[in-house]
């Protein structure tokens, strides 16, 4: 085949890769996208999309239990709903697919070249792909790794059987009776509760002392006590050991007892690594940074005219972080002054509550030596909360004390991952506590509680 | 006699908020409050009821509708409505609003007067309990804090059991077969949804040839489609001249806005929805001399100060949007100058949010506004069709709208119209404190998946550059 000659060529076409293409597009670029799998990668395909609509189903479906247990203090009364997971499944297949489809339209649009396959370096400047109708070598000014990440397997618990990723986890065709989750990060919590609310039986395993070990134990608290209610059970500091029989997982906890937990599904959900394989990385002998290849604050990798964003860079793995990497790298690739200096790349943990956090906790402002002041603000003190049925969860800001500029925003309540945008903007203007305390908020909405944090960090709280 | 710092007549959002905003900055405040519970309108027949009814509606039309696509089956027919069960649930709500800001004075230490409170001269009021006892304050300074009163049409009556307010409607006995709302504004379309949803036939009658007057127009129409296709029957550039309450069913004459011929529009229940009036009776301002403007608002400098000296007013009852927040934010402003502190409201920037479904939040600037003052501007849109959150959540109605200054990239306006709008605008708010360009917003990272990304993107569209249209 003959040979295809470019300006930019992006390797991975997920939140990552197609931004940065399409970007580059966008500003006329000659550019080039290359995807083994399909586009849209790990986020549109296996992971954040598909698990949200999973988690809406998995709501909708607590709500209709709800109504018809006769609880709802609403005066609304259901028959029994059923659940038919495969149905779900095709809806939340069909969402996805609309999603990947509009990728390839997207990157059409900005007139980039889409190559299916697998690619692998040559060289610095060029790339070979697999593809259907044979070998394709591609040579390009600029190469962007966007390959992403893969689920960290457990050596003594490898995939396969009862043993899924969350890949496997979010095509389930039916609802396993009982589910082992290994892993109390954000990726085991959010589908461990997903499968509870639908009648799974859940247990969550994990090594550390508590669960979500990223976020600190007064954000967490809420949720605890939510996975309680939906009777999900939760073993910290317990390692698992492998298979006990085909149906169990045997686990051995701090004290060095060893029990087993009978198991349909065993759900390994102990963090995701780099993509570093299958695509020639040896041949450029970039440097590393542990698993991730080490890049600057510009995304460039250690060699000259190769870039690197998203997973592939390391943590944190989200997609927001890589699509800004993304659309900087295509804006530097167009000559313009670029560099990832973000003060604020939300974290959103969607779990029932909503986890939300932005910039640093109390504890690592502290621990950074910055003297702090904090205001909570409980959302059992907001009207829209109570009429919402969903008082549980805060507001949290951070500040300097000497001068009140914000330096973090925390929250954890129903449905904030919404108020994630507010929190990063007011880090990313340079806001101060009276800044935010004086912004008009709209009543009655769930927001008011970020202005009451503020106030009430400067003492002034209205409702409190 | 009772000797104070401060006394608040009114304890809505706007009252209530001052009196303990005072409290902290030290001043010995009391607050005069006519009604039963303390909260105004507002908590009690106004923002805080309607949403509890707003919720509970919602679930009742998504248990009925949206469950099947997404593979979950309930039983045979449709869910079933406990309507007393429902208000009761409101009610508990309200409840839960009232005691919180007894409670929050209490714990400010502010002193509570019941009954109504006339001002008999600068420095003194005199409170009128219920049972007809009368108690005189001393203060050195009085805030007015009356709040609004529904609008009535000339020749209806409302009787708040077929021809209600906003009042009646948030309390009916039964879902009306048929209802019929008498302006397009906020409080109509808000309680015309919660009856729809729950089974009614909604007509709404509209002076105007648009709905929401004041909201961008392009906005505007996008949301009638919406309501229209949920089902509400829209009669603009209409106006009802008399309701006719003598048989069974109500009969409406709406004729032309312009005049013309009049038609009959059947009804089990008309709500009155054309507005809310400030409300200043028996205040005694007359003998204070207190200046009220042509639409009987109270004359505030930018001070909040009334032309008799130490009498402020705030909220409902002098100009501006009748919004609870701005209320609020009024009220700290005004208990700051007072203890003598700079208080300050940046009226360019007052959110304001419609609570139907989709909901629609806007803030600063029209397209409409900025042509009458001749600025120029560029417009960024963005459909929540192309957000994957609202893929996934089945909210894709409704877009995302930034104008901002053409010369400058200062964001001017932001509008949203979409599911939990109302929080989201809430980021726009806080820009635009900022005097943000579209490109600060544009490249602040937002989190994904999340609807807010549809701001993003509609930031990125000001300069023609969003990714994902």
């Amino acid at each position: 085949m003959k040979e295809i000659t470019c300006r930019l060529l992006v390797i991975g076409a997920g939140p990552g890769g197609y931004v940065c293409a399409v970007r580059a597009g966008q500003l006329g670029i000659d550019t080039v996208i290359v995807e083994a799998g399909r586009p849209g990668g790990a986020c549109l395909n296996v992971g954040c999309i598909p698990s949200k609509a999973l988690i809406h189903a998995a709501d909708e479906y607590t709500r209709a239990v709800h109504l018809s247990a006769g609880k709802s203090r609403l005066g609304i009364t259901a028959a029994k709903p059923s659940l038919e997971l495969a149905k779900t499944m095709a809806w939340k297949d069909g969402i996805v697919g609309r999603l990947t489809n509009g990728v390839v339209a997207l990157l059409k649009k900005a007139q980039v070249k889409y190559v299916q396959g697998r690619a692998r370096f040559l060289d610095g400047k060029t790339v070979e792909v697999d593809t259907e109708m044979g070998r394709q070598v591609i040579r390009a000014e600029v190469i962007v790794i966007a390959t992403g990440s893969t689920p960290v397997e457990l050596a003594d618990l490898p995939f396969g059987g009862r043993v899924i990723s969350s890949t496997e986890a979010l095509a389930l065709k039916e609802v396993p009776k009982k589910l082992v989750v290994v892993g109390a990060g954000y990726i085991g919590l959010e589908l461990g509760t997903a499968f509870a609310k639908l009648g799974a039986s859940v247990t969550i395993v994990e090594a550390l002392s508590r669960i979500l070990p990223l976020y600190d134990a007064e954000l967490v608290r809420p949720v605890e006590k939510r996975l309680d209610t939906l009777g999900v059970r939760i073993i910290t500091g317990a390692r698992v050991k492998g298979l006990a029989k085909a149906d169990a997982v045997a686990i051995t906890s701090t004290d060095g007892k060893s029990s087993t937990l009978a198991a349909d599904k065993i759900l390994v959900t102990v963090g995701r690594k780099p993509m570093t394989d299958g695509f020639g990385l040896d041949a450029i002998d970039l440097d590393m940074d542990g698993r991730a290849i080490r890049v600057d604050d510009k995304c460039r990798t250690s060699m000259r005219g190769i870039y690197a964003i998203g997973d592939v860079t390391g943590e944190p793995m989200l997609a927001h972080r890589a699509s800004a990497q993304g659309v900087m790298v295509a804006e530097l690739v167009a000559g313009e002054k670029r560099a990832f200096d973000r003060v604020a790349i939300p974290g959103v943990c969607f779990t029932d509550p909503e986890i939300v956090s932005v910039g640093l906790s109390p504890e690592a402002a502290k621990a950074a030596g910055i003297d702090v002041k904090t205001g909570i603000f409980p959302l059992s003190a907001n009207g829209r909360a109570m009429t919402l049925e969903r008082e549980d969860g805060f507001v949290r800001v951070v500040a300097r004390a000497d001068n009140h500029l914000v330096v973090g925003i925390q929250a954890v309540g129903a449905n904030l991952s919404e108020m994630s945008a507010a929190f990063a903007l007011a880090l990313e203007m340079g806001a101060r506590l009276e800044d935010i305390a004086a912004t008009v908020h709209a009543h009655p909405t769930q927001s008011e509680g970020f202005m009451e944090a503020a106030q009430r960090a400067l003492g002034a709280a209205i409702h409190i | 006699m009772a000797s104070y710092d401060l006394i608040v007549i009114g304890t809505g959002p706007g009252g209530y908020v001052c009196a303990i905003r005072a409290a902290q900055l030290g001043l010995k405040t009391a607050v005069v409050e006519k009604r039963a519970t303390h909260g105004g309108t507002c908590l009690n027949v106004g923002c805080i009821p309607s949403k509890a009814l707003l919720h509970a509606s919602e679930l009742y039309e998504e248990a009925s509708h949206s469950f099947a696509r997404m593979g979950i089956g309930i039983g045979i027919g449709k869910p079933k409505l406990d309507l007393a069960a429902m208000l009761k649930f409101k009610d508990e709500g309200v409840d839960g609003n009232v005691k919180g800001v007894d409670f929050l004075l209490k714990k400010n230490k502010v002193d509570s007067h019941r009954g109504t409170g006339r001002i008999t001269a600068p420095g003194h009021v005199e409170v009128t309990a219920e049972d007809g006892i009368v108690t005189t304050l001393d203060t050195k300074a009085i805030v007015i804090a009356t709040g609004s009163d529904v609008a009535r049409l000339r020749g209806i009556d409302i009787d708040e059991k077929r021809i209600v307010s906003s009042t009646g409607a948030l309390a009916l006995d039964k879902v009306p077969g048929k209802l019929l709302v008498v302006g397009a504004g906020v409080i109509g379309l808000e309680l015309g949804s919660v009856w729809r949803r729950l089974g009614s036939q909604v007509t709404v009658v509209e002076f105007f040839d648009r709905i929401v007057p004041g909201i961008d127009l392009d906005v505007a129409k996008n949301f009638q489609r919406i309501l229209a296709k949920q089902g509400m029957v829209f009669k603009l550039a209409s106006k009802v001249t008399a309701i006719d309450t003598s048989g069974k069913i109500l009969k409406a004459s709406v004729e032309p806005a312009a005049g013309g011929t009049a038609e009959t529009i059947e009804a089990d229940v008309a709500l009155i929805a054309i507005g809310r009036v400030p409300y200043t009776d028996g205040l005694g301002l007359d003998a204070v001399g207190v200046k009220l403007d042509d639409k009987r608002r109270i004359v505030t400098d930018a001070h909040f100060a009334t032309n008799a000296p130490g009498i402020y007013a705030i909220g409902d009852v002098i100009a501006g949007p009748m919004l609870a927040h701005k209320a609020e934010d009024e009220g700290v402003a005004v208990a700051e100058i007072i203890a003598g502190k700079a208080g300050h409201v940046n009226y360019d920037v007052i959110p304001n949010v419609v609570y139907t479904y989709p909901e629609l939040a806007s803030v600063g600037r029209t397209e409409e506004d900025l042509k009458a003052a001749g600025t120029a501007y560029n417009v960024g849109k963005f459909p929540f069709t192309a957000n994957g959150r609202a893929k996934v959540n089945m909210t894709t109605d409704g877009f995302v709208k930034v104008l901002a200054d053409a010369k400058t990239d200062r964001v001017l306006g932001v509008h949203i119209l979409g599911p939990d709008a109302g929080n989201m605008i809430a980021e726009a708010a806080v820009a635009m404190e900022f005097g943000a360009s579209s490109e600060d917003i544009a490249r602040t990272c937002h989190a994904h998946p999340t609807l807010t990304e549809a701001v993003k993107e509609a930031a990125l569209a000001v300069e023609k550059r969003a990714i994902h249209m």
